[in-house]
C-alpha cells in the first residue's frame, strides 16, 4: 500500500514542485518595480526560429540599459516550440497563466500562429508574429474581431509579399532580361495559399506567362523530377514559395545544373548560415527579404544588424529583424497605454507608429480588409530583392537601395545569356 | 504487490489528484488534464504489449482515427458531442479490427511495421485530403467539452480512472491471465485448449476502443483535432515509452509513466530544446538500469516480489 | 527521354537506399536487433561530414572519412552501451529483449537527433560532393556526384559480399545468423562476431549517411523518416535476408521514382506503403526471406 501511494505522492508532487518553480521564478524576480514580462514562442532549432528569441532579447537588453519602460525592466521568457501547433499552444497557457507576460511574440509558421490565434483572444494576451506570412492571420480577425482584436501580424502577408515579388520581377525580368514565362514553385503549407493565389494573379499582369504551378511537400527531399518536369515546359525562370525547404532545392538546383534561374521567397536563404550550409550552392539565389544587414532600408537596420552580428556571431534570419522592432513596439505601446492593460494595449498598440528596421510600421485598421496587417507600400514597408553573391547577401532591388546587380550563375540560360 | 494494495493506492491516488484544482493554477491543470488522456492511451497500448504480447507500434492510428472521426462528424454534421465520441470509439475499434484480422496472422517486427505503416497510410490521407480534414493546420471544432479548466481536468481524471479500473480489471481477470499466457507461449495456450487468436483479437478491440475514446476526448478538449497531437509516429513514441517506463504489463504504471514524461518535459523547460535530449536520456536509464519500469522500482523496494 | 531520366535516378536511390538498409538487415539477421535509431546514425555520419569538410577546412574527402569514422563511432556506442547492456541483462527476460532493444535504440535515436539539432540547428546540410559537376547520358544531365553514390554504394556491397563469401571469418558471419550455438560449440567468440558485424554495419551506415548528405542533403529531422524506410525496405525483402533487401531497394527506389515523375512527387511514398501492406498480408516473409 504504502508504496502504491508514494508512487502517486510522487506525481502530485511533481506537479507541485511545478507549481512551486513558477512561484519562485516569479516571486524571486519581483524587486522595486515588477518587470515587464514579454513571452517568445519559436522554435529554437531553426535558424528562422531561433532568430526570434535572439533579436528580443537584443532589443529587451538596449531597452532596460536606457532605464527600461518607467522604470520596468523588460524580462524576456523564451519557450521552444518545437515547431509544434500543440506544443505553442501550452507554451502560450503558460505565458499567460503562469509567468504572466504582457504580450506574447510567436512564431515564424503560420500553422502555429494560426493555433494560437484564438488562445491569443481567450487569454486576453496580446500577441505579435514577426515571421509567419498567412493572410488568413488578419482575415480571422477581420471576421471576429471582438475575439481576435489581441493578434497582431508583424510580418507581410504572404499576398503583399507576392506583390513586392511580381512587382521586382517586372523591373528586373521582365523589362531587363525580357522574360516572358514562367513556372511557381512552391511549398504545400498554410502561408503559400493566398501566396499562389497572389502569383497567379499578379504574374500574368506583369506579362509573365504562367506555364505550371507546382506545390510540392514541405517532406520532399529529392526535387530531380520537379525540375526535370519544369525544365520540360521550358519557362524563363522559377517563381519561389519556399520557407520549410531551401537547403536542399537550392543544391540540388545547382547539383543538376537546372538552367533557369530561381527568384521569389526562400526563407532560408535569408539566414547567414545558409552560404555554408549549401556549399555556396546559394550563388544566384534572388529572393525576397523585408531588410537585409548591409541596407540601409531604415536608420536602424545596420547597427540592428551589427550589434546582432557581434553578440550571436551570425546574421540574424529574417524574423530576428521584426521580433527585435515588436518588442519596441510593445515597449512603446505599454508606455503609451500606462500599463500592461490587455484592452489597453491593444488600442495602444493599433496606433503604433514606429520606424523599425525594416521600414515604417503602421497596422491596418479595424475597418481594412485585413485589420492588424503591416500597411505596405512606399513610405512604410517595401521590402527588398536581395541575391546571395560569394557568400554574402547583396541587394538588388528596389533600385535606390540596390548595391549590386542580378547575376546568374554559369550554368543558368537566360535569353541574354544565350543571345550574346 | 497483491491486486487488493494496488487498488487501494489506486484510488487513493485518484482522491488525492482529485483535490488538486483546489491547490493549482489552470496551467498545471491543462498540463495535467493533457497528461491523463496520453495515459489512457499508454494503458490501452500496454494491454495490447504487456498482455497480448503484441508490439504495436501504430497507436496513433486508433487515437487519430477516434479523433479525426469525431472531429470531422462535430465539424460537418453538427452532431453533438457524446454522439461523436461514440462515432470516434466505434471507427477506432473498426479500424482496429480492419487492420488486426490479417495482421495477427503476423509476428514481432512483421506485426510492428504493419501497425507503423498503418499510422502513416492515415498521416498520408489526412495531410493529402488537407481540404476536408484540415491538413497539417488541423481542423477546428465548434464544440468544446467545457471552458473552464476544473471540469476538464476532472472529466479527464474521471476518465482515466475508469479507463484505468476497467483495463486493470481486466488484466487481473481469467480473460487477463488467459491472454499473458498467450502472448508469452502461444503455442502452449493454444494447446491448453484457449483459441489464442480470438484472444488477442479482443484485445485489440479493446485497446482500441478506448485509444479511440481517448482520441475523441483529447481533441474536444482541445478544440481542434490535429495530426501533430494524435496521429503523428512521434505521439506513438511517447505512448510507447510512457509504458515502458512505467513498468510493462502493469497498466496502471503506463500512465504514471505517461504524467510522468509530460509534467518532466515541463519542469525541464528552462533547458529549452535540450528538454527532450534529457527526458529521454533518463527514459534511456531507467529502462537500462530498471526493467521493471517505475512500478518495478517501487515493488522491489517494497519487498512484495 | 524521360524513361532513361527514370533509370539514372532511379539508380541512384535504389543503390543508396540498398547501402542503408544491408547494414540493418545485417545485424538483425547475426545479432537479432532491430535498431530503430539507424537513421540517426546516418544523420550524425553526414552532419559530421558536412562540419568537417566546411568549419575545419577537411576538404570533400577529408569531410567524408571524418563522417564515416563517427558513423562508425555512434555505431559501436549505440552496441556498448544500449545494445549489449540489454542483451546480458539478467533483469530481463529473453522474450522480451526485443521491445526492450527498441525502446531503447529509439530514445537513443531521439537523443542524437537532439544533440544535432542543438548544436548545428535542425536545417538541413548538404556534404560537399567529392566529385562536383555533371555529365550527359545521352542527352540526360546527371550529376557526377549521383553516378558515384550509385557506383560507392554498390562498390560497399559488393565488399562485403567478397568479405563474407570469401573469408573465414565472414563464413563464421553466415553461420552465426543461422546457428550462434552451433558456432560457439566451433570455437569461436560470440563476443568477437558481433562486435565484426557492428564494425560492418557502423561502416556501411556511416558510407551511406554521407552519401546521402551529398545526394540529396538531410537533416535532423529526416532522423524517423530514414529508419522508417530501412525498416521498410527490409521487412519487404525478408528479415535477416541480404539479397531480399537488396531487391527490396530497387523495388521501392523505382517505384518512388516512377511514382514521383509520372504521378506526383506530393504522393511519392503512398505506392511503397501499399506494396508493403499487400506484400506482408500475402507473403509475411517477404520478397526472399525464409520464415
Amino acid at each position: 500500500m504504502g508504496s502504491r501511494t508514494s508512487a502517486w505522492t510522487r506525481a502530485g508532487a511533481c506537479a507541485a514542485v511545478a507549481t512551486l518553480c513558477v512561484a519562485g521564478m516569479t516571486g524571486g524576480t519581483a524587486r522595486a518595480a515588477d518587470p515587464l514580462k514579454i513571452g517568445v514562442i519559436a522554435e529554437e532549432s531553426a535558424i528562422s526560429g531561433i532568430a526570434i528569441p535572439n533579436g528580443a532579447k537584443l532589443a529587451a537588453e538596449e531597452i532596460n540599459k536606457a532605464g527600461g519602460v518607467n522604470g520596468r525592466m523588460i524580462q524576456i521568457i523564451e519557450y521552444d516550440d518545437h515547431a509544434s501547433a500543440s506544443d505553442a499552444v501550452r507554451a502560450f497557457q503558460r505565458a499567460a497563466h503562469e509567468d504572466h507576460v504582457a504580450a506574447v511574440i510567436a512564431s515564424y509558421m503560420s500553422e502555429v500562429v494560426l493555433a494560437l490565434e484564438p488562445w491569443s483572444g481567450r487569454l486576453h494576451t496580446p500577441m505579435i508574429t514577426p515571421g509567419a506570412a498567412s493572410d488568413n492571420i488578419t482575415k480571422r480577425i477581420k471576421e471576429d474581431y471582438d475575439h481576435l482584436k489581441y493578434t497582431f501580424h508583424g510580418y507581410m502577408t504572404s499576398t503583399s509579399i507576392a506583390d513586392i515579388v511580381c512587382d521586382a520581377a517586372k523591373d528586373m525580368l521582365v523589362d531587363k532580361l525580357h522574360m516572358q514565362t514562367a513556372v511557381v514553385m512552391s511549398e504545400d503549407a498554410a502561408w503559400t495559399g493566398p501566396l499562389d493565389a497572389e502569383y497567379l494573379k499578379c504574374l500574368p499582369k506583369i506579362g509573365l506567362k504562367v506555364l505550371d504551378h507546382i506545390r510540392l511537400s514541405p517532406d520532399t527531399t529529392d526535387f530531380t523530377p520537379i525540375y526535370n518536369k519544369i525544365e520540360g515546359e521550358k519557362p524563363d525562370v522559377i517563381i519561389t514559395g519556399l520557407s520549410h525547404v531551401g537547403v536542399q532545392p537550392t543544391v540540388q538546383w545547382q547539383q543538376q545544373q537546372v538552367p533557369i534561374p530561381m527568384f521569389g521567397i526562400s526563407s532560408q536563404a535569408t539566414s547567414s548560415t545558409f552560404w555554408k550550409d549549401t556549399n555556396g550552392a546559394a550563388q544566384g539565389v534572388v529572393f525576397n527579404m523585408a531588410s537585409a544587414p548591409d541596407t540601409p532600408v531604415t536608420p536602424k537596420t545596420i547597427p540592428f544588424a551589427k550589434a546582432y552580428v557581434a553578440k550571436y556571431g551570425i546574421d540574424p534570419g529574417y524574423a530576428g529583424y521584426t521580433a527585435y522592432d515588436d518588442v519596441y513596439m510593445i515597449a512603446d505601446a505599454v508606455k503609451r497605454a500606462g500599463g500592461t492593460d490587455p484592452d489597453k494595449l491593444v488600442d495602444a498598440l493599433e496606433k503604433t507608429d514606429y520606424v523599425g528596421t525594416i521600414g515604417r510600421v503602421v497596422f491596418r485598421g479595424r475597418d481594412s480588409e485585413f485589420p492588424h496587417a503591416l500597411t505596405i507600400g512606399k513610405g512604410y514597408i517595401t521590402g527588398l530583392m536581395v541575391e546571395w553573391d560569394h557568400g554574402k547577401q547583396v541587394t538588388v532591388w528596389p533600385e535606390g537601395v540596390a548595391e549590386g546587380k542580378m547575376s546568374f550563375p554559369a550554368f543558368v540560360k537566360t535569353k541574354q545569356s544565350s543571345a550574346n | 504487490m497483491s491486486g487488493r494494495t494496488l487498488w487501494t493506492g489506486f484510488l487513493v491516488a485518484l482522491a488525492g489528484l482529485a483535490l488538486l484544482p483546489f491547490g493549482v493554477g489552470g496551467y498545471v491543470l491543462g498540463l495535467m488534464t493533457l497528461a491523463y488522456y496520453y495515459g489512457v492511451f499508454a494503458m490501452a497500448w500496454d494491454l495490447l504489449f504487456g498482455f497480448a504480447g503484441e508490439v504495436n507500434f501504430g497507436p496513433s492510428f486508433l487515437t487519430g482515427l477516434g479523433a479525426y472521426a469525431a472531429g470531422l462528424l462535430n465539424h460537418y454534421a453538427g452532431w453533438p458531442i457524446p454522439a461523436c465520441v461514440a462515432a470516434g470509439a466505434a471507427a477506432a475499434v473498426v479500424g482496429g479490427v480492419a487492420l488486426a484480422v490479417p495482421a495477427l496472422r503476423l509476428s514481432g517486427p512483421y506485426f510492428g511495421l504493419i501497425t507503423l505503416v498503418a499510422v502513416l497510410l492515415l498521416q498520408n490521407a489526412l495531410v493529402l485530403n488537407a481540404g476536408f480534414t484540415g491538413g497539417e493546420i488541423g481542423l477546428d471544432l465548434p464544440d468544446v467539452l467545457s471552458a473552464d479548466e476544473s471540469t476538464n481536468y476532472w472529466i479527464a481524471l474521471a476518465f482515466m480512472g475508469l479507463s484505468g479500473a476497467i483495463l486493470f480489471g481486466l488484466s487481473r481477470s481469467a480473460v487477463g491471465l488467459i491472454l499473458q499466457a498467450s502472448g508469452q507461449d502461444a503455442v502452449e495456450a493454444s494447446a491448453l485448449g484457449y483459441n489464442v487468436t480470438k484472444h488477442k483479437l479482443a484485445a485489440f478491440c479493446i485497446s482500441a476502443l478506448f485509444s479511440g475514446l481517448a482520441g475523441a476526448m483529447l481533441v474536444f478538449y482541445l478544440g481542434t483535432a490535429s495530426v501533430g497531437t494524435v496521429v503523428d509516429i512521434a505521439v506513438g513514441v511517447q505512448v510507447i515509452i510512457a509504458a515502458v517506463l512505467g513498468g510493462r504489463r502493469t497498466i496502471l504504471g503506463a500512465a504514471i509513466g505517461a504524467i510522468f514524461l509530460i509534467v518532466a518535459g515541463e519542469l525541464l523547460r528552462p533547458l529549452g530544446q535540450l528538454s527532450t535530449f534529457v527526458v529521454s536520456a533518463f527514459a534511456l536509464a531507467v529502462i537500462l538500469f530498471f526493467p521493471g519500469g517505475f512500478l518495478g522500482i517501487l515493488s522491489s523496494r517494497g519487498g512484495a516480489r | 527521354m524521360l524513361t532513361l531520366q527514370i533509370l539514372i535516378d532511379g539508380f541512384a536511390i535504389s543503390s543508396l537506399y540498398a547501402l542503408g538498409a544491408v547494414g540493418f538487415t545485417l545485424i538483425f539477421g547475426v545479432c537479432g536487433v532491430l535498431n530503430l535509431s539507424h537513421g540517426a546514425i546516418m544523420v550524425a555520419a553526414a552532419v559530421a561530414a558536412w562540419v568537417f569538410a566546411g568549419t575545419y577546412g577537411a576538404g570533400p574527402v577529408g569531410g567524408a572519412l571524418g563522417g564515416v569514422v563517427v558513423g562508425l563511432v555512434v555505431a559501436y556506442v549505440t552496441y556498448g552501451l544500449i545494445v549489449r547492456p540489454i542483451q546480458r541483462s539478467r533483469l530481463i527476460p529473453h522474450e522480451e529483449k526485443e521491445i526492450f532493444v527498441l525502446t531503447s535504440t529509439l530514445l537513443w535515436g531521439i537523443m542524437i537527433q537532439e544533440a544535432i539539432a542543438y548544436f548545428f540547428t535542425s536545417n538541413p546540410k548538404t556534404v560537399p560532393p567529392v566529385i562536383p559537376g555533371v555529365i550527359n547520358i545521352a542527352g540526360v544531365r546527371t550529376p557526377t556526384n549521383e553516378l558515384l553514390t550509385a557506383v560507392v554504394s554498390l562498390g560497399a556491397i559488393g565488399l562485403l559480399w567478397v568479405l563474407v563469401n570469401g573469408t573465414r571469418r565472414g563464413r563464421a558471419l553466415l553461420a552465426a545468423a543461422i546457428n550462434p550455438r552451433g558456432l560457439t560449440l566451433l570455437g569461436f567468440e560470440l563476443d568477437r562476431i558481433y562486435l565484426l558485424v557492428w564494425t560492418i554495419y557502423g561502416l556501411l551506415t556511416g558510407i551511406a549517411g554521407v552519401l546521402l548528405g551529398a545526394f540529396l542533403g538531410v537533416s535532423s529531422d529526416n532522423v524517423g523518416t530514414l529508419t522508417a524506410s530501412a525498416f521498410s525496405i527490409v521487412v519487404l525483402g525478408g528479415l535477416g535476408s541480404v539479397s531480399g533487401s537488396l531487391v527490396a531497394a530497387f523495388v521501392v527506389g523505382y517505384l518512388e521514382t516512377c511514382t514521383a515523375y509520372l504521378v506526383s512527387p506530393t504522393i511519392r511514398t503512398v505506392p511503397v506503403l501499399l506494396l508493403l501492406v499487400a506484400v506482408v498480408y500475402v507473403r509475411p516473409q517477404g520478397l526472399l526471406g525464409r520464415r
